[in-house]
């Protein structure tokens, strides 16, 4: 039997030099119910338009039912995908019963056949009723909530009973009870009609609670393809995601449940703990941000004007203190950030290239370590050490040999620092 | 219930021809005509062509704008806004300033017609960079298009001499006396075309509001019902203006009145829009040949007068409401 949707090898995006999708290669069978997930800007967009023939390949074919999407005629298409997207609005508002109609005239043969055919009659009271939206008939578009708005966009997509169903974030505005609803409606069509349903879904625990199978894309590739427990596995998730993800899973009722674990776990205002960070290269930038939005009180330095890592400490209004573009780090600058850093008790070190110039910033850390605070330092930074003599190296080799540990990720560092903390005010 | 509403509607406008008809045919500067005189039957047959220039030039204008406020999703959409007018008015003007009216009666209106399409080619071709142009797009260059397009006919009026201004000025005030019978009949067969074609694309255009993408998951063609949709919009307003000269008011007004009154759906609002479009300019027309007879005003006067004061009710509601509604 031919699949009911197969990608084979497609590329596309708007720009061919720089593609969204790159060469995937998908097969759907009828009667299955399957969920794409994927961060903001994997291409899942890009992926639905494609389907929905909104969007031609660039390489590659799309084949709905064995036939070529270019092929397709449009009410052909209208007839073989029923499509629910976010959101729908419109300068002229028709009422959710003539929008429900408007939808199930995909199915005439010409627009003078009359829509009150008994079957056309019946597939939209059913629509109206499965969607909770019988008593909403006569309100207009631009009278309804987005929730509303989003049962009769399924209304829409259900009363032209196409044997594949895609549906873009169609529950993202719907309360708890209703989003339930419209699932088990999709479910129920699913199950009991054999209609193949495709969702991308922003809700993973929901895609993982009603959907078989669930594909996860990431940088326009697929990166997973399975059930949802061969695919939600923390390290996957936390690769994709860039946070920290904990999966668990409740054997007695098969249910999944995926939770980002608290991604900055934050201090309480007043504590406000000091942290160092021995930046420049481009290197601290993002761990100035997560640090800042974490409740430290983060320092950096020195700098070199123009670095983007001092351009984000200056957005973030972090002490630093900064030297000439491109100079060496000049004594008196080196006084001054160890007055700024003299009561801090914690120094971070990303993986920033060291030279002659700027390798007296470890000072700070050396500094910290003698008194007894925290020193973490980035996992490889061995391979960032210019010095003609391996001086860097050598700086951090002893400072490890004194109690400094290793960080891999911004995330795991986070972690890393609110367990230590703890560790701190325990004794 | 919008379908009992409907039938009463269309009920209505059937019931009202023969009466606008009979006012439009036994009023005028002359009087009553009398049938029994030479004068009185060119008299009524003068009106009789008049009516019907104005149910042509009236329906066209309705249905133009209705499908334009669709396919624009723009409630201010009217068959102007794309720089048909000024395009329009702009042909006629040179026609008239080259002395051509005296050559042929035909010129001034195929030069207007000619000056309307190529003004809309040439903003749709500049609005679409690649392939089919984006509703936002069209607008815009509409727009600027028809600025550039009046200042040009702003300075031919600055050259012209007083007698050319003159025609000019009473041309772009809009003008339905019927100098040429087989224009009527042409204008009348491109009005006729528009108003089949635009009818039978009406269900497109139900799902063009839409927006593009929701059109397309429902089976529409977008880009085909786009660029069809305009250049029946713009053939009927072309025609218009070619057989009148311009008239505002009727494409902007009469689409919101018959949606508000018969509900959105176009397979009702095209015919509808387009039955009383004709009726309101017939009856526009005879009161602009009556209230200050044997003066006539301008029949663009007329539909401004009654217009305007009803468009800012609509934009006052429709701060209130959502819009067209």
């Amino acid at each position: 039997m031919t699949a009911a949707l197969a990608l084979e090898g497609v590329t596309a995006g708007y720009n061919p030099g720089d593609p969204v999708l790159r060469s995937i290669t998908l097969r759907l069978e009828r009667g299955e119910m399957v969920g794409i997930l994927g961060p903001n800007g994997a291409g899942k967009t890009t992926l639905f338009r494609l389907l929905t023939g909104l969007m031609q390949p660039i390489h590659g074919e799309v084949r709905i039912f064995g036939e070529p999407c270019r092929d397709l005629t449009a009410k052909r298409r209208a007839q073989l995908i029923g499509v629910a997207p976010q959101s729908i609005d419109g300068p002229i508002p028709f009422s959710v019963h003539e929008l429900v109609a408007m939808s199930r005239s995909v199915w005439r043969a010409h627009p003078w056949q009359p829509s009150h055919t008994v079957r056309d009659h019946r597939a939209v009271e059913r629509a109206l009723a499965l969607t909770d939206m019988s008593d909403l008939r006569h309100r207009p578009l631009d009278a309804l909530s987005g929730g509303e708005k989003q049962r009769a966009i399924v209304a829409m997509a259900i009363t032209r009973e196409p044997p594949l169903l895609l549906l873009d974030e169609a529950t993202s505005h719907l309360d708890m009870n209703h989003r339930l609803e419209i699932m088990q409606i999709v479910e129920r069509l699913n199950r009991e009609e054999g209609v193949t349903v495709l969702m991308i879904s922003h809700d993973i625990n929901l895609s993982a609670d009603f959907c078989h199978r669930l594909l996860l894309l990431d940088h326009g590739a697929l990166v997973a393809d399975g059930t949802p427990s061969e695919v939600l596995r923390p390290e996957l998730l936390q690769a994709v995601y860039h946070c920290d993800i904990a999966v668990s899973r409740d054997p007695q009722r098969g249910v999944i449940t995926v939770n980002p674990a608290r991604r900055l776990p934050t201090l309480p205002p007043e504590t406000g703990a000091r942290c160092h960070v021995i930046g420049g290269g481009g290197s601290a930038g993002e761990l100035l941000r997560r640090l800042t939005l974490s409740g430290y009180r983060v320092s950096c330095g020195v700098l070199n004007r123009g670095d983007s890592d001092e351009v984000t400490a200056t957005a973030l209004d972090v002490d630093t203190v900064i030297e000439k573009p491109f100079s060496p780090v000049s004594a008196a600058a080196m006084e001054s950030v160890r007055r700024m850093a003299q009561d801090c008790r914690l120094c971070i070190i990303p993986e920033v290239p060291f030279g002659t110039g700027n390798t007296a910033n470890l000072r700070i850390a050396e500094d910290v370590c003698r008194r007894g605070g925290r020193v973490f330092i980035m996992e490889g930074i061995e391979h960032c050490d210019y010095t003609p003599d391996g001086e860097a190296k050598r700086r951090i080799q002893s400072l490890l040999d004194s109690g400094a540990k290793t960080w891999k990720h911004t995330a795991t560092l986070l972690q890393q620092l609110a367990e230590s903390d703890s560790q701190v005010e325990t004794p | 219930m919008t379908v009992r509403r409907s039938t009463c509607f269309f009920a209505i406008l059937a019931g009202l021809i023969p009466v606008v008809f009979a006012l439009c045919l036994l009023t005028g500067s002359a009087g009553i005509p009398d049938l029994g005189t030479v004068t009185g039957h060119a008299i009524l047959r003068m009106r009789l062509y008049r009516t019907l220039a104005a149910l042509v030039v009236g329906s066209g204008l309705a249905a133009s704008g209705t499908v334009l406020q669709a396919l624009l999703r723009n409630p201010l959409a009217e068959p102007y806004v794309l720089g048909i007018s000024s395009g329009g008015a702009l042909g006629a003007a040179t026609a008239i300033l080259m002395g051509l009216g005296m050559v042929s009666v035909f010129a001034v209106p195929i030069a207007a017609f000619v000056g309307a399409t190529l003004t809309l080619t040439l903003v749709y071709l500049l609005a679409g960079e690649q392939g089919i142009p984006s509703v936002h797009q069209l607008i815009l260059s509409g727009v600027i298009v028809g600025a550039v397009v009046s200042s040009v006919l702003m300075f031919l009026i600055s050259i012209a001499p007083t007698r050319g201004i003159h025609n000019i000025m009473w041309w772009m005030l809009g003008d339905l006396t019927v100098t040429s019978r087989p224009l009527l009949w042409a204008a009348m067969a491109l009005t006729g075309t528009g108003l089949i074609v635009t009818w039978t694309l009406s269900q497109s255009f139900n799902a063009m509001t839409l927006g593009r993408d929701m059109a397309h998951h429902l089976g529409v063609r977008t880009g085909r019902t786009l660029l069809l949709g305009l250049a029946m919009a713009t053939l009927m307003a072309a025609a218009a203006v070619s057989l009148a000269g311009i008239i505002g008011f009727v494409g902007l007004v009469v689409p919101h009145t018959v949606r508000r009154i018969i509900g959105p759906d176009h397979r009702r609002l095209i015919p509808g829009a387009a039955l009383s479009g004709g009726l309101f300019l017939a009856l526009c027309d005879t009161a602009a040949r009556t209230i200050m007879a044997p003066r006539e005003l301008p029949v663009g006067v007329m539909t401004a007068l009654l217009g305007g004061p009803f468009f800012l009710a609509v934009l006052r509601r429709n701060r209130e409401r959502g819009p067209l509604t």
